[in-house]
C-alpha cells in the first residue's frame, strides 16, 4: 500500500516525462544528427569547429538540454525494462539508485566536457 | 509484438551510445590535439563508418516508432496503428540507404 | 430412436450400458429361489437388432465419408501429466481426426478424446464462445477452441495449453493468478451513494454504456494476459483483463466520483497501468474483440490528468 500512497510518485509521473522527453529528443537528436553528419561531415570534426559552435550561448544550451533529457529518457528506459522484466524488491532498489546515480554522473560529466569544449573554464 | 521488441532493442543500443559517446567527447578535455586525433582516427576506420550508419538507422527507427507511440498515448489513429509500425519500418530503411553515401563519403 | 441417424454415438453407448445392467441384475435374479429368468421379448431383440444395424450403418457412412473427402486432419497436441509414467514429461501425441465442414478447434478435440484416448484433458463448457474455459494456444497464437474454425490452420495443428502459466495436465492450466489479478481490481459495482427518491433503478444515459459496452464484454479467458509479454516477465502486472474490468467500472458514472478515484488509486500503481508498453498481443488475441490497449491507454490518460491535478 505504501507503494502508492503518495500518488504523485505512482509510475504516471515517469511515464508522463517519458513522453515529455521524448518530444524534446525528437527535436534535439535530429538536429544534431543533421548538422554533424549532413552539414558538417563527421570526417570533418576538429577541436576548432567545436569550440566556434559550443561558443554561441543558444547551442550550448541546447546541447546541455539534450544531454539531460536523453540522459533521463535513456536511464528511466532502463529501468523501465527492468521493471518489467520482473525486477522487485531489493534488487530494483539497488538499479533505481545505481541508475540515477550513473544518471547524474553522466550530466556532470557531460557538462565538464561541454565547457571544455566552449573554451570555458572554471 | 515486434515494434515492442525492436523499441526496447533500439533503447539500449542508444543509451549504450550516449554514454559511449559522452567517454569519446571527453577528450575534448585533454586539449585540442587530443580531440582531434581520437575523433580523426575513428572516423578513418570503415568499420566505425559503417557503425555510424547502423546508428543513424537504429535512432531513426526509434524516432520513428517513438512519434507513432505518442500518437497511440494520445489515443490517436489506433485503428492503424500496426500499419503506422510498418511504414516507420520501411522510411527507416529509406533513410538509413539514403544516407550510406554521405556517411561513407571521404573514406 | 434407434434409427434417427443424427443419434449422437454417446446415447447409444448409454443404451448399451443400461442393457448390460438390465442383463446383470437378470443373473443376480437368478441366484434368487424360484423366479423364472425373463426372455428378452421378440420385440426388445428386434428393437436392439435394429439399433445395432442402424449404429454399424452410420459408422460405415461416416468412415465412407470421410474417405470421399479424403480428409482428416493432423492434430498435434500436447500431453503432460506428472502424476502419469509415460507423461511427466511433456510430448506432442499425433491425432488424425476426420474432417468435417464447420468443424471447430474444440469439436475435433473432443473427437479425440472421444474415439482416441479419453485421458486427454481440457476444459470446455458451453461451446458457444461465451464461458470461456477453452483458450488454447494454436499453432502459435491464442484462440477460443469453440468458435475457431479448424480449417484456418496450416497442418500438422499445433496445440498446446497457453502459455506463460502453470500447466496441470495436458490443456489445463492453472488460472489461479488470472484470477488474482482480477480481484486486485475489485471488480464488483459498488457506487458512493444510492438514488434518491426512493428509486429502485440506478440509471445509466444510453451514451454511457455504450461507452463501457465492450469492456462488459469479457470471459476471462486469459488470452490476453498470455499474450503479454509484460505479464510474462513482471508476476505484480494487473494485466489487460484486470485493468479492462477496471476501465469498466472506473467509466461506469452510476458508481460517483469518490469509488472512480479510488479505482484509479488502485491502477496507478507501478505495476498496473504503467506496465503497459502498447504492445498490442491482447487486443488481436481478444477473443471477444475488445479494444484492451485502447481502454488500458484511456485509463493512462485518465490518471495522468488526475495526478498533474495535485496544485
Amino acid at each position: 500500500m505504501a507503494e502508492y500512497y503518495s500518488s504523485f510518485e505512482s509510475g504516471g509521473t515517469r511515464w508522463f516525462l517519458q513522453r515529455v522527453t521524448a518530444v524534446i529528443l525528437i527535436g534535439t537528436l535530429a538536429f544534431h544528427f543533421f548538422l554533424l553528419h549532413f552539414v558538417n561531415h563527421a570526417a570533418d570534426i576538429n577541436f576548432a569547429g567545436t569550440q566556434a559552435r559550443m561558443s554561441q550561448v543558444g547551442y550550448f544550451t541546447t546541447m546541455v538540454v539534450f544531454l539531460v533529457t536523453a540522459t533521463f529518457h535513456g536511464v528511466n528506459g532502463i529501468y523501465n525494462a527492468l521493471v518489467n522484466q520482473g525486477l522487485s524488491g531489493t534488487p530494483k532498489r539497488v538499479a533505481k539508485y545505481g541508475l540515477t546515480i550513473a544518471g547524474l554522473l553522466l550530466i556532470g560529466q557531460g557538462i565538464r566536457v561541454a565547457l571544455a569544449m566552449a573554451g570555458i573554464s572554471l | 509484438m515486434w515494434a515492442w521488441v525492436l523499441h526496447k532493442f533500439t533503447g539500449w543500443v542508444l543509451v549504450g551510445y550516449l554514454f559511449t559517446h559522452i567517454a569519446v567527447l571527453s577528450t575534448a578535455t585533454g586539449g585540442a590535439t587530443l580531440y582531434n586525433d581520437t575523433l580523426g582516427g575513428l572516423e578513418a576506420l570503415a568499420i566505425v563508418r559503417l557503425l555510424e550508419v547502423g546508428l543513424l538507422a537504429v535512432a531513426v527507427f526509434h524516432i520513428l516508432n517513438g512519434i507513432r507511440l505518442l500518437f497511440i498515448d494520445l489515443g490517436l489513429g489506433l485503428d492503424r496503428q500496426d500499419q503506422s509500425f510498418y511504414a516507420s519500418l520501411v522510411i527507416t530503411g529509406a533513410i538509413a540507404v539514403a544516407s550510406v553515401p554521405t556517411f561513407l563519403g571521404g573514406l | 430412436m434407434s434409427t434417427d441417424p443424427d443419434a449422437e454415438t454417446g446415447v447409444d453407448a448409454e443404451s448399451t450400458t443400461d442393457a448390460d445392467v438390465e442383463s446383470s441384475t437378470d443373473t443376480d435374479a437368478e441366484s434368487e429361489p424360484a423366479v423364472p429368468e425373463p426372455d428378452i421379448s421378440s420385440h426388445q431383440q428386434r428393437r436392439m437388432d435394429e439399433k445395432h444395424e442402424g449404429m454399424a450403418e452410420r459408422d460405415a457412412e461416416a468412415a465412407a465419408a470421410a474417405e470421399a473427402d479424403g480428409e482428416t486432419t493432423h492434430l498435434r497436441i500436447f500431453r503432460y501429466d506428472p502424476e502419469v509414467e509415460g507423461k511427466t514429461e511433456p510430448r506432442f501425441d499425433d491425432f488424425q481426426v476426420p474432417y468435417e465442414q464447420g468443424m471447430t478447434v474444440l469439436d475435433a478435440l473432443i473427437y479425440a478424446r472421444d474415439h482416441y484416448d479419453s485421458t486427454l484433458t481440457f476444459r470446455h463448457s458451453c461451446q458457444q464462445g461465451v464461458c470461456g474455459s477453452d483458450a488454447l494456444f494454436v499453432n502459435g497464437s491464442q484462440y477460443l477452441g469453440c468458435k475457431t474454425q479448424l480449417n484456418e490452420f496450416d497442418e500438422p495443428v499445433r496445440i498446446e495449453p497457453l502459455p506463460h502459466q502453470d500447466v496441470v495436465k495436458d490443456l489445463v492450466v492453472d488460472m489461479q493468478h488470472f484470477y488474482d489479478q482480477m480481484d486486485a481490481v475489485e471488480p464488483y459495482f459498488e457506487p458512493d451513494e444510492l438514488p434518491e427518491d426512493d428509486l429502485e433503478e440506478q440509471r445509466q444515459t444510453r451514451e454511457n454504456r455504450e461507452k463501457i459496452k465492450l469492456s462488459t464484454r469479457c470471459i476471462q479467458c486469459g488470452a490476453c494476459m498470455s499474450s503479454c509479454n509484460i505479464a510474462a516477465g513482471d508476476n505484480e502486472y494487473l494485466g489487460p483483463a484486470a485493468l479492462n474490468k477496471a476501465y469498466r467500472f472506473v467509466m461506469d458514472e452510476r458508481e460517483g466520483e469518490q469509488r472512480r478515484e479510488e479505482r484509479l488509486e488502485i491502477v496507478e500503481d507501478e505495476h498496473g497501468v504503467w506496465r503497459c508498453q502498447t504492445q498490442f498481443s491482447c487486443t488481436e488475441v481478444c477473443p471477444k474483440d475488445i479494444p484492451l490497449t485502447e481502454h488500458i491507454q484511456e485509463l493512462k490518460r485518465e490518471a495522468v490528468k488526475e495526478d498533474i491535478k495535485f496544485w
